[in-house]
């Protein structure tokens, strides 16, 4: 892939942490909360602290298309989410909060939880490529090398890269190896709810692994938990979280493409390709900005995706995006708390948007939060639960 | 009025029902130090009186998987399992509040008033910071222990569970922080 369109080269600085606020900021959740707006009472759900025991999971509760199957894979992992998976068979799964990794290895047909990591911040991003678990921290990339014969005594992380923002809001971070396994892909979320952003921020970026350069290769993007590359034409595809307290059904999390490098996807200034943000809007235009290519709803809070890569699913899930909808708290209607499939048609547009695994939110509570989707190689499919710190299995078929 | 429902019933689903009564027996040792009411007998060890089960909870987890360190909490948190906690949070959860502080510095309790309501701290401390789900009481909190605690939070020297009381802390000046402290400890 060449690289075209380029917009910021990270110097070799680790730049410092973003300034105080003047004292009556409030807390970066409630910024940008209008006074005469929305419902005053919603607050961000509290992160969970304990993993769910295996017989408290309602699993009975969720629902799946008929012909599929949906049991408990493995528990245990205090706010498992982003998943990957070595040739070998072993699932790396990373987290939030408490800043664990975790390790999921089956032997003879017993699955183990092993920690591999304590203590990192916010140990959000994983990706295991040539015998190494690359994991992204708030602020830089760390990794294991050759961990898979080490995960009962890993050794100490190789950091890669370090020159990235500490900034805690939006700093947690997605990571995604390129197809060719040249690049490490990541976010930096914008560091507020809704601010015009350092230019390093509201950012995808790579960071090249042989020559640790990093780059930018889209903007405007508020902050993106989950990327996947289209199997066939390589593109980079993935969700965006939307402002809050703009409203309770406005603006829409996305779904992107980005279909060449450098392209600016509107935030601050336009939200979800077609509307204008109620502040920065002003005197801009949407049509400066890449268009999303789905819009998923307010608030669902879109992080994890994968294409469907497999083959144990029918043919019309051949393809599909799947992506883990987190849940709201911006809205007074819980909305999210699901797994929706994205169809493309042959010419790789969305045509059709529905849930695919919904249940973890029964009336207004939730039990569950999906987070990450993975597709393992009997085409059978994983979903995280950042909620109840669980990993559940679909199947399709006996 | 908050949307902290979920927790509720996350904590109440579990397959044991946390018990006051044992959760007595089980706070030999915590009383030592927060006392047999939930007092803390020094100004820099917390009261425990009335705050949320799960406030308890959260910090004892915390404490006890070596993410909060303070006041040696963490060795004395080690052994404890997830039922001991939920019986020692239930136990000091339903003590009576503790009495508000009278005679405190009027100016600092009014300019504590306002920057908490700049920065939306009832949002999830509740209206009269008495404290709901996970969020622990502040109403009534001695101050000495309030100042340490929002500072370390500022400074990251505590740690901050999902960044909300990080970006909170933030901005506030030590002056504006002894003022929260103020009014915190003027409230029942």
């Amino acid at each position: 892939m060449l690289f075209v369109g380029s917009v910021a080269v990270a110097n070799a600085q680790t730049p410092p942490p973003a300034a105080a606020s003047p004292a009556g900021v409030p807390p970066t959740w409630a910024q940008g909360r209008a006074v005469d707006g929305m419902n005053p009472s919603l607050v961000p759900n509290p992160s969970p602290v304990t993993a769910k025991a295996a017989n408290e999971l309602q699993i009975d509760k969720l629902k799946v298309p008929s012909g599929f199957k949906v049991e408990l894979w493995a528990s245990g992992m205090v706010n498992a989410r982003s998943m990957t998976e070595s040739p070998s068979g072993t699932l790396y799964v990373g987290t939030r909060f408490p800043g664990n990794v975790y390790a999921v290895v089956t032997k003879d047909g017993k699955r183990e939880v092993k920690v591999i990591a304590k203590g990192l911040h916010r140990p959000n991003g994983v990706v295991f490529t040539n015998g190494s678990l690359y994991v992204a921290e708030l602020s830089r990339i760390i990794r294991y090398d050759n961990i898979e014969k080490n995960l009962d005594n890993p050794p100490a992380p190789v950091v890669v890269f370090d020159a990235l923002p500490k900034d805690e809001p939006h700093g947690w971070k997605y990571l995604k190896l390129s197809p060719d396994g040249k690049y490490l892909y990541f976010q930096i979320g914008t560091p507020a709810n809704i601010i015009v952003p350092p230019t390093t921020h509201a950012t995808i970026n790579r960071l090249n692994l042989k020559t640790n350069k990093m780059e930018v290769v889209a903007t405007g993007v508020r902050n993106s938990v989950g990327m996947d590359f289209h199997p066939t034409t390589k593109q980079l595809w993935f969700t965006n979280m939307g402002r809050d307290w703009a409203g309770e059904d406005l603006p829409n999390d996305t779904l992107h493409r980005l279909s060449r490098n450098g392209l600016n996807f509107g935030y601050p200034f336009c939200h979800q390709g077609d509307w204008l943000d109620p502040e920065f809007g002003k005197g801009r235009s949407c049509d400066e900005f890449a268009k999303p290519e789905v819009k998923l709803g307010a608030h669902v809070s879109p992080i994890g995706m994968r294409f469907y890569t497999g083959t144990q699913f029918p043919n019309e899930y051949k393809g599909n995006i799947f992506i883990a909808e987190y849940g709201s708290w911006n809205k007074t209607k819980k909305t999210g708390y699901q797994v929706v499939r994205v169809v493309l048609d042959d010419k790789n547009k969305p045509v059709k948007t529905e849930p695919f695994i919904t249940g973890w939110l029964q009336g207004e509570t939730y039990w569950g939060r999906p987070a990450d989707v993975h597709v393992l190689k009997d085409g059978s499919m994983l979903i995280s639960d950042g909620e109840a710190g669980a990993i559940y299995r679909v199947s399709y078929g006996k | 009025m908050m949307a902290f429902f979920n927790i509720l019933i996350f904590f109440s689903s579990n397959s044991f029902a946390a018990d006051p009564i044992l959760g007595k027996s089980k706070s030999q040792m915590c009383m030592s130090c927060h006392g047999e009411n939930g007092m803390g007998i020094s100004k820099d060890i917390p009261n425990l009186a009335a705050q949320p089960a799960l406030s308890i909870f959260y910090q004892l987890i915390q404490f006890r998987d070596g993410l909060r360190k303070g006041g040696n909490m963490e060795n004395f948190a080690k052994a404890l399992t997830n039922e001991d906690i939920k019986d020692i949070a239930a136990y000091f959860s339903q003590l009576p509040a503790p009495p508000a502080k009278s005679g405190g510095d009027e100016i600092k309790i009014v300019l504590g008033e306002k920057i908490a309501q700049q920065n939306y701290c009832n949002s999830c401390h509740a209206v009269k910071f008495q404290g709901q789900q996970q969020a622990p009481r502040l109403a009534g909190q001695s101050a000495e222990y309030f100042i340490k605690q929002l500072k370390d939070l500022r400074s990251a020297a505590r740690i901050d569970m999902d960044g909300n009381m990080g970006s909170a802390a933030k901005g506030l000046t030590d002056e504006e922080i002894e003022a929260l402290a103020a009014y915190a400890e003027s409230l029942k």
